[in-house]
């Protein structure tokens, strides 16, 4: 619990300064060592609103919390595979 | 055997409640999101701001000792009292110019000597390798920031304009973004080339090999502003090709930014 705790505060200050590049790959390890990670959906959501969700740009307004959905159903879609 | 199964049932059941609830979580935001889409970005950013104000401050030196802020100060003081002496100089040669314009009978219009209101803001956050290429400032509804209001870079350098405002912040999309199509006049032949941005400041144009285009020459686009809009930095020309591709940015770091004026009508 702490180890997550502690992914957690390290991806909250990465996106806090817009460091997509540290958080993503930190938040995908987190989804593959622990359960139900949904943090990093979260973090693509705060990401999206502090930097993107600007009105009448599309999807592409969204594309923290497209990428890291994606990010989430891949790592546990592996993980059930391999884990079975 | 017995107590497994129950187990498993009442693990199962806790399952759905968990993912029931999360589905009604979701549902909520996305409500939300439809219905008011900037409570969540005023929310999440009013977070972080003073997070960006306390960074922007140990940047500007705040930290620093006051000996050291006053010797500032006072070297600040000395630049600008030479800008101003500049600013008077270029003041009448922008009048020289204006009168010998009327001389030779061009039509000057009212608009362009008026100045707009233009108020000085901090820039939080500069573009990252992000896909997002925008600047976000400190200020926002509270200083009457509106959509579309047009940003500048010290030296008058116009580098984007405002696409959203929150209460106390606004997002300002750069006109380099990947994708941006503009308009634009290239080098002393004022060639006309449609420049399409790369991001982070960086555009890129193409121009026949027959006009003569080299670092240093400036970029313009009518349509928005009749200054400097960016300088070329490179040319890349292939001897196999009938056309070479221009590389331009603005006469300023984006990625160096500190302040912008915002242009408030």
């Amino acid at each position: 619990m702490k180890l997550r705790i502690i992914t957690d505060l390290i991806i909250f200050i990465a996106i806090i300064h817009g460091w997509w590049f540290v958080a993503l790959p930190i938040a995908a390890a987190g989804c593959w060592f622990f359960p139900y990670y949904i943090e990093i959906i979260i973090g693509g959501f705060v990401y999206d609103a502090l930097f993107g969700m600007i009105p009448g740009t599309g999807f592409t307004a969204y594309l923290g919390i497209i990428i890291s959905i994606i990010i989430f159903a891949g790592i546990a879609t592996i993980k059930q595979n391999i884990r079975r | 055997m017995i107590y497994l199964q129950q187990n498993n049932h009442a693990k199962r059941n806790r399952k759905r409640i968990i993912a029931g609830i999360f589905a009604f979580l979701v549902a909520i935001v996305i409500l939300i999101q439809i219905f008011f889409s900037h409570f969540f970005p005023a929310l999440i950013t009013s977070v972080a701001r003073p997070f960006w104000r306390a960074e922007f401050s140990v940047a500007s030196g705040s930290l620093e000792s006051p000996q050291s802020l006053l010797a500032e100060n006072e070297s600040l003081k000395l630049q600008l009292e030479e800008a101003n002496i500049r600013l008077q100089a270029i003041g009448a040669i922008e009048l020289e110019n204006l009168e010998l314009k009327s001389f030779f009978g061009k039509n000057i219009s009212a608009t362009s000597t008026i100045k707009n209101k233009r108020i000085l803001a901090p820039v939080l956050m500069r573009p990252g390798a992000g896909p997002y290429d925008e600047l976000i400032i400190d200020g926002g509804k509270n200083l009457g920031f509106t959509i579309g209001n047009k940003a500048y870079a010290p030296g008058d350098v116009l580098i984007g304009a405002i696409s959203d405002v929150l209460p106390e912040t606004s997002k300002v999309s750069l006109f380099s973004s990947s994708g941006n199509i503009l308009n634009v006049l290239i080098g002393p032949s004022n060639a006309p080339a449609t420049a399409v941005g790369r991001g982070g400041g960086q555009y890129t144009a193409q121009l026949p090999r027959a006009v003569k285009i080299s670092a240093g020459d400036f970029v313009i686009v009518p349509s928005i502003d009749d200054k400097p809009f960016g300088i070329v930095s490179a040319v890349e020309s292939d001897s196999a090709q009938s056309f070479e591709i221009i590389l331009f940015a603005p006469p300023v770091n984006i990625y160096q930014l500190r302040w912008v004026l915002v242009e408030h009508i």
